[in-house]
């Protein structure tokens, strides 16, 4: 926080236009892996690798089967994203460039047309989110669903009953309209290590992840290693990761990485042990 | 809904007379409008305090149409009552400028709440230690991006969550010299052509940009401003106005049965999955966003059913009328208080944990501020017209 506000806007954007850059040419890098996507299913190739400095990405497992035969049938995957803050799931993308989400899966699989509809509204709550984005499968037929939250719930004091009954009813509905879903999490906040609610929100969705056996970005766990590793070396902490535009384009790669594992690896059928 | 000056049917929604004091012409005195825009006010200051729990005591809870719709309406309804309060009709040109100046102080007053809103949010994150704090409320791209999320809050396509109703407010007035100028000169035209644009919108459907996040405005302007338009036309003696008020009693009498079996259907959540319903489903679905046609129905069976009741318990709670009243006299001024107190509620919440007593500080204290605003409004009007 102290860094991003108190360098120089032209820093700041020099900074992002870096990350950018860095996040494309990874994506590019990876581009051999993208040109070798099976059309053979017993081909599994390994999915896009995230730049170093944005930490671990965890991906709880889980397939994107509506998603995958999109991409088989029509060679475009449309995403819906929706949750409090669209920048921080997609990726900045500037001048007039679409969101860093969309770049890197169209540098990664060749040939896959991305369209991202964003439906972000911010400071909503997860019952409020749930109904909209009804609403919005309705009028936009997504393959896919980005939903960041958790964190309004957390803050707003919500009831970890009543937003485990709203995300797990909504993750539900998606499923059976065949939308496959991603749920990115809270945020790593050292900060918020100690309170409760915070927590037993970030816990809640790690059950209803598991419950349901869909995707989730384990963002706040991938922070967290993070930033010990940075501490344990002797460098500051990233008090401002979640907030930089590198923070961004990092949460653009997980989430990028997430969707090429649902849409090409073949999940292990047990499920992977709770993050700590 | 019979305007000042009809004869026949009152609807509780008349134009509100001045009130006299100290030889003064100043005040209005409590009346239906005001009280009802006050209402509007407490409850948007309410429900824009996520997790609140006198946000269950708001009428949205058994209402599909909410504090937004009456306030776009009743704005619409004032401005038919600014357009025949004076004696002589303006002329056109007068009318244009007179309107146009209210859209820029309402601009003036968007760019003023959104930039104390971005102050508080920042001021939090470092008293609070919590950056997390900064991306709240789609504040995020002006701290990172912010050369041209600034120009997005200029031209109002880069808006903060919950500091999206004036914008939209912004843009109907821009519009209100059109709407008072077709009234004028061609009035049978201006309900078919409100309607028939918010028709559009939603079979299209279109609406308008936000930049440089990507996404739609959260209150869509070619649909909402059928309310604004429907507010107008309701409030003047003539036309659509005159029909509804010579209909008034058969009007609340098929309006009751919509109230009640919507306020049925929001309490059990009935509503049909919006993906079996038919194309175009805009107009099928309960979208806030777009007004969809069942908010707009259930609203104007709402004010229906409620015009009539002010009458009825003003002379019970005359305190409770002059209160809100004097909200809804000074409502630009009290909905930007309420907007950041909105803000501040939501920061008092995170930091004391939100609890029956914290809930209930933040409220009575809120509404307080919020009389607060209204009577200092009005002192420095009293001081202004006594010089």
């Amino acid at each position: 926080m102290e860094r991003s506000a108190k360098s120089g806007g032209l820093t700041v954007r020099r900074s992002g236009v870096a990350a950018v850059a860095a996040a494309i040419g990874l994506a590019s890098c990876v581009a051999a892996w993208a040109q070798a996507v099976p059309d053979k299913a017993d081909r599994v190739p390994e999915p896009p690798p995230v730049a170093k400095e944005c930490g671990d990405a965890n991906v709880a497992a889980g397939d994107l089967p509506n998603s995958a035969l999109a991409l088989q049938q029509r060679r475009q995957v449309k995403i819906l994203a929706i949750g409090a803050s669209s920048a921080a799931v997609l990726g900045l993308g500037h001048d007039g460039n679409p969101p860093l989400l969309e770049q890197i899966l169209e540098h990664s699989i060749k040939g896959l047309d991305v369209e991202i509809i964003n439906r972000g509204v911010s400071g909503e709550l997860a019952e409020a989110a749930g109904q909209r984005l009804k609403i919005e499968v309705a009028l936009n037929h997504p393959d896919l669903v980005l939903w960041q939250v958790g964190t309004n719930d957390a803050f707003a004091q919500v009831s970890v009953e009543a937003f485990e009954r709203t995300v797990s009813n909504t993750v539900r509905w998606l499923k059976d309209h065949n939308v496959d879903v991603i749920l990115v999490g809270l945020q790593y906040m050292k900060q918020l290590a100690k309170n409760e609610h915070y927590q037993a929100i970030r816990k809640s969705l790690q059950r209803i992840t598991l419950a349901e056996g869909v995707m989730r970005i384990t963002r706040y766990e991938a922070m967290e290693v993070l930033a010990r590793t940075l501490r344990e070396s002797g460098r500051p902490e990233p008090r401002d990761f979640g907030l930089t535009e590198a923070g961004y384009n990092c949460m653009a790669q997980y989430v990028a990485r997430a969707i090429a594992v649902g849409l090409f690896v073949k999940v292990p059928k047990q499920a992977p042990p709770p993050p700590r | 809904m019979e305007p000042a000056g009809g004869s026949g049917v009152h609807t509780g929604l008349e134009a509100p007379p001045r009130r006299a004091k100290l030889g003064v012409p100043m005040t209005r005195q409590a009346n239906a409008v005001d009280f009802w825009r006050g209402f509007a006010l407490v409850s948007i200051f309410i429900n824009h305090i996520p997790g609140l729990l006198y946000e269950g005591l708001t009428h949205r809870n058994v209402s599909i149409s909410d504090s937004a719709e009456l306030f776009v309406f009743l704005a619409g309804w004032s401005l038919g009552l600014l357009v025949v309060s004076r004696n002589e009709p303006m002329t056109a040109p007068r009318l244009v400028a007179r309107l146009g100046g209210r859209a820029m102080t309402i601009y003036a007053a968007q760019i003023l709440i959104s930039s104390i809103a971005l102050a508080m949010l920042a001021a939090s994150a470092y008293t609070l230690d919590n950056p997390l704090i900064l991306e709240w409320h789609n504040a995020a791209a002006v701290f990172q991006d912010p050369a041209l999320a600034h120009i997005g809050l200029v031209l109002l396509t880069h808006q903060l969550g919950y500091f999206d109703i004036l914008p939209l407010y912004v843009v109907l007035m821009l519009a209100a010299p059109a709407i008072a100028l077709i009234d004028r000169f061609a009035r049978p035209l201006l309900v078919p052509m409100s309607l028939g644009l918010y028709l559009l919108a939603l079979i299209v459907p279109f609406t308008a940009p936000t930049w440089p996040v990507p996404g739609q405005w959260f209150f869509n302007p070619f649909t909402w401003q059928a309310i604004f338009v429907l507010g107008f036309a309701l409030s003047r003696p003539e036309g659509l106005g005159a029909v509804v008020g010579s209909h008034i009693r058969l009007i609340r009498f098929v309006a009751l049965p919509i109230v009640l079996v919507t306020a049925v259907l929001v309490w059990f959540n009935w509503f049909p999955d919006p993906t079996k319903l038919p194309e175009p489903k805009l107009l099928f679905l309960n979208g806030k966003s777009f007004l969809t046609p069942m908010r707009l129905i259930q609203f104007l069976a709402l004010v229906a059913v409620f015009s009539a009741s002010y009458a009825y318990f003003a002379p019970w709670v005359p305190w409770l009328c002059e209160f809100l009243s004097a909200l809804g006299r000074n409502s630009l001024n009290v909905f930007c208080v309420a907007s950041l107190l909105s803000l501040l509620g939501q920061i008092v919440r995170y930091l004391y944990n939100g609890s029956f007593l914290v809930d209930t500080i933040v409220v009575v204290c809120g509404i307080g501020l919020l009389w607060l605003t209204a009577w200092i409004s009005e002192w420095r009007d009293r001081q202004k017209a006594a010089v």
